[in-house]
């Protein structure tokens, strides 16, 4: 690879490429044209099958096959990468801000001797230094940082660049690799994968969706949600926090670690907007946000907000609904 | 010294254990009464969950007598209580009940860290952190000064009013209160009342969330924050909006050595009724029943000041509820319980703030006027729950006087 | 079972976060710290694996003095042992000269696991368990929802999370760093007078070590999000605001 380079590290599960990859294709070709730079896609998996007649946008894609890759193993995953990585001498190594990406980027960076920065939302290249824009403190801070030499990994937050920008309408040039180095002596081992409860609702299915957050303050007042959603056809989620108190259970969790939702409405309720959330929605057609805080970073997403208070809102608004419909 | 566990339970671990809880119980103001038990269970009889509890006060004490406390603690029964006092106010032994018994054995379970309910936990660690339940930062306490339309001062360190205004935790933050709070500061205005708050100097006063729920600790907290801070003023009495806060630091404080001439704002404007009635701009013609606050009535004995404020106001016609002054059914929102309804709801029958609101509805009255801010956002949400939307109005005391004074607009 | 908990101090967001003058950092005087959420996590885990297995759990408390605060919190908790590893604000958020600071530190303990939040909110570079097992030689693997270790130790046996909400289940051979995304029970509470008496009796051992003097990623510019497309706020009270929403569900065909 010729100087300055930019490699991206694809993440799949089960076969299926992860969004995420494309979003961090598109990123690397913006940064790979106005540089004049090559794009690599790398993707290590121990079939080579449903990859490699995918058009993204790079200009190579290079598939490590082995079996040990066929599940996500952090020690394997960063031993090929270190070796690959290394041979391949990027300026920039874009990776995802999942629990794929996350868990590769520690160990790479002391391996490579590389810079790392994470939660990233922009990157740029300007004579030879490589800028970027990440968010803090759960998207309430906005931090630029410059690296002016050295290999450095950018881990990429979902939603920053359109997926559409990761493929194109060629198949680029694909080799399929052995695994650099020997993947034996692992101190982890992968053992098997669980899926989520299959009973109640699929959220994903659900055209309509009333999310709980901290700002819903109560298990009853989660409770109170559901006639809201039943009346608007829909199902009450909620994000992490809410599930962790149990006052839902983990099958209604949106975002990053929960299901990634696309329904017609979202209505977030005292959701502050952090961005493991968002992830999970913000591709919603009609985003309704309701937060105490002005400056909540749901606002950023949402295309309708309020600052009044959830308590008071929802049993107006329910109210106004029965009448609505009652009338129809 | 001889205990009240009975010397015909076998010596062992259990009985070691209930023997250890007494003798702390005991060391507690009038906790050694709990030995004048006589088992006549009037408690279990007044308790407006004693049909919900497997251990009522007067079976705790017979399953302390027997040497098992473990039952106790196995038991939902202890956070079912939402320190009403009925059962104190009632016994004839004169037992501590709400105050020392149920906080006790409430302690005893916080510190093996067994089943505190998670909303409790959150609203102690907020307060422990905040000084606020709600985990608003400490900074906005007094956001809600901006919104009065009256000057509102803040006494710092050093300053002095002749009256200090606890205002409270509800109070300040909470949305629902906020008008109320903003009518008393009209009112203590209107009659050139030299007063001063805190700000965000002032804490929880933390009764009766961390008195009766066994938080001592945290309460103890409270105290050292806010003691100190008071200490820092001068001042010739203290004004309270909440009773609970009114509980707290007439009983509480002073039983840990600092005393104040404090008044609930009913009393204080009470004296003022001449100047107030000289002020009147408008009637209200409404019928009107005033529930009578636990903290307030029971347990402090303060009925008349809120009715004679009520009685000035023109158009008002008094009403009262069959179960009316010392005998008033409890709001449900005390001791904790303003976190546990979901808990407390799933095992008790009709909730306690619908029972009183279906009772005031049934007096015929238009308005139910409360003096405490907790009574505002249960007895609303109570009134929506029982269809009375329309038909019955929750009024703070403060905000009714103000409109009458033209200091406000109506509800 | 020896395991080691590093617990961070962050800037409160329940605070609103003032920028300092030279427009890269906070200001310093206007932050109110709080424990790090995962971090927090990551010490319920340990107390779990001491309630399961009788484990030794070491509370490393890294910060100012409001760490002390938080070892105390975690004794009263159940720590058996508090390290406080002070660290300047201006050194905060930088898990990479963390991770090295910490592994001189932690690398003779003889500790069977090292847990620690997989993220915090004020870092700029990657997640900490990850830099501190590299320099440990250690297997790290985070984004854990539980971990379960027999007595015997050896091995290791957590719980991933996986987007959709799958869960992966891996063996780790221990020592092994990881990093934690939810205890397998929510933190637990203790009431403050335990941790008052924590605060009393406390034994801590401060670890005075300078820092190593690596850089982190060079931050030019700490600013307020831009408005960028903001949501359009619906004014007035409830009933108004219930109307307007109404009235956008039913323009939308959601009614």
């Amino acid at each position: 690879m010729s100087p300055g380079g930019i490699v991206v590290v694809a993440e799949h599960l089960r076969g299926e490429l992860a969004d995420i990859t494309l979003e961090m294709l598109a990123c690397g070709r913006e940064l790979a044209d106005a540089s004049g730079s090559g794009l690599i896609c790398v993707v290590l998996t121990s079939d080579p099958g449903p990859f490699k007649a995918l058009p993204f946008a790079s200009n190579k894609t290079i598939i490590v096959k082995d079996p040990i890759l066929g599940a996500f193993n952090p020690e394997a995953y960063t031993k090929v990468l270190s070796h690959l990585l290394k041979d391949l001498s990027p300026r920039l190594v874009l990776m995802g801000s999942t629990s794929i990406g996350m868990d590769l980027a520690g160990s790479l960076s002391v391996a490579l001797g590389a810079t790392t920065v994470g939660n990233c939302t922009r990157i740029e290249l300007e004579g030879g230094k490589v800028l970027v824009t990440s968010k803090l403190y759960g998207g309430k801070l906005t931090a630029r940082s410059e690296v002016e030499q050295g290999m450095v990994l950018c881990v990429l937050m979902s939603g920053s660049y359109p997926k559409e920008g990761g493929t194109k309408n060629v198949v680029p040039e694909v080799e399929i690799r052995d695994s650099p180095v020997p993947l034996t002596g692992l101190r982890i081992q992968f053992r098997e994968l669980v899926e989520p409860d299959a009973a109640d609702v699929d959220l994903t299915k659900v055209p309509v969706l009333v999310g709980a957050g901290r700002g819903v303050q109560g298990a009853d007042n989660v409770k109170a949600l559901t006639e809201l959603a039943e009346l608007l056809g829909g199902a009450v989620c909620a994000t992490r926090p809410v599930v962790d108190q149990g006052w839902l259970p983990r099958t209604r969790q949106v975002g990053r670690s929960g299901a990634i939702v696309k329904p017609r409405l979202y209505l977030a309720l005292g959701i502050s907007g952090a961005p493991e959330h968002v992830e999970g929605m913000k591709d919603s057609e009609l985003i309704i946000a309701v937060n105490t805080d002005p400056d909540a970073p749901i606002f950023d997403v949402a295309q309708y907000g309020t600052t009044l208070d959830v308590q008071d809102l929802i049993p107006a608004l329910t109210e106004k609904v029965k009448e609505l419909k009652g009338g129809a | 010294m001889s205990s009240i566990v009975s010397s015909e339970v076998s010596a062992g671990p259990e009985m070691n254990v209930t023997q250890a809880f007494l003798s702390r119980l005991e060391k507690l103001p009038d906790g050694q009464k709990v030995r004048d038990c006589i088992q006549c269970g009037m408690c279990a009889g007044v308790c407006p969950h004693g049909y919900a509890m497997d251990y009522t006060p007067r079976r705790m004490i017979a399953a302390l007598r027997a040497g098992r406390l473990d039952d106790l603690f196995r038991s939902d029964s202890i956070w079912l209580c939402v320190t009403c006092f009925n059962c104190s106010y009632r016994c004839p032994s004169g037992i501590p009940l709400a105050e020392r018994l149920i906080p006790s054995l409430r302690e005893e379970l916080l510190m093996t860290g067994v089943g505190v309910p998670k909303e409790l936990q959150t609203a102690f660690e907020r307060t422990a952190r905040y000084g606020n339940p709600f985990g608003e930062s400490p900074k906005k306490r007094d956001a809600w000064i901006k919104e009065a339309g009256v000057k509102v001062r803040v006494l710092k360190e050093g300053d002095s009013a002749d009256v200090l205004w606890h205002v409270g935790c509800f109070p300040s933050y909470n949305k629902a209160n906020l008008k109320d709070t903003i009518a008393l500061a009209k009112l203590l205005n209107v009659l050139d009342v030299d007063f001063g708050i805190m700000g965000s100097d002032e804490w929880c006063a933390g009764d009766l969330r961390c008195t009766a729920v066994g938080e001592e600790g945290l309460f103890n907290l409270l105290y050292e924050h806010n003691s100190l801070q008071l200490a820092g003023r001068s001042f010739k009495e203290v004004l309270v909006g909440d009773p609970h806060a009114y509980n707290a630091l007439s009983r509480e404080y002073a039983r840990m050595g600092t005393a104040y001439h404090i008044r609930h704002y009913t009393q204080f404007l009470e004296e003022r009724i001449p100047e107030l009635s000289k002020l009147l701009k408008k009637k209200i013609d409404a019928k009107v029943t005033y529930h009578d606050s636990c903290c307030l009535g029971r347990k402090n004995e303060i009925y008349e000041a809120p009715r004679s404020l009520l009685e000035t106001i023109p158009g008002v016609k008094l009403l009262e509820m069959p179960r009316n002054k010392e005998n008033a059914l409890c709001c449900g929102g005390g001791g904790g319980a303003m976190w546990l309804d979901s808990f407390i709801w799933e095992r008790t029958r009709v909730p306690l703030p619908i029972q009183r609101v279906q009772e005031a509805a049934r007096t015929g009255a238009d308005i139910l006027a409360v003096s405490c801010p907790l009574e505002i956002p249960r007895f609303e949400d109570a009134i929506k729950s029982s269809g009375l939307e329309g038909r019955l109005q929750v009024r703070e005391i403060s905000h009714m006087l103000a409109d009458a004074l033209g200091l406000v607009g109506g509800v | 079972m020896k395991v080691a908990v590093i617990i961070r101090q962050v800037p409160d967001v329940v605070e609103e976060l003032v920028i300092a003058e030279d427009g890269r950092s906070l200001s310093e005087d206007d932050v109110m710290y709080i424990t790090n959420e995962l971090d927090d996590h990551a010490l319920e885990q340990a107390l779990i694996l001491k309630g399961r297995h009788g484990a030794h759990v070491a509370a490393y408390g890294i910060g100012g003095s409001e760490a002390r605060d938080a070892l105390a919190t975690s004794v009263a908790k159940g720590a058996e042992e508090a390290v406080y590893v002070p660290l300047e604000f201006k050194d905060r958020g930088d898990n990479h000269k963390l991770a090295m600071h910490l592994a001189s530190l932690l690398r003779d303990g003889g500790f069977d696991l090292i847990l620690s939040g997989m993220q915090a909110a004020d870092q700029v570079d990657g997640s900490l368990g990850g830099l501190l097992a590299s320099h440990l030689s250690m297997p790290y693997v985070g984004g854990l929802v539980g971990v379960d270790m027999p007595p015997g130790g050896g091995k290791a046996t957590v719980k991933k999370e996986y987007p959709g909400g799958r869960i992966g289940v891996m063996d780790v051979t221990s020592p092994a760093v990881l990093g934690i995304q939810s205890s397998e029970q929510p933190p637990r509470y203790v009431p403050v007078s335990k941790v008052m008496q924590a605060k009393k009796t406390l034994q801590v051992k401060e670890l005075k070590t300078p820092v190593p003097g690596v850089a982190g990623v060079h931050i030019t510019q700490l600013q307020k999000p831009e408005a960028g497309a903001r949501a359009k706020m619906l004014e007035g009270d409830e009933a108004k605001v219930a109307a307007g929403i109404a009235g956008l569900l039913k323009e939308r065909g959601l009614l």
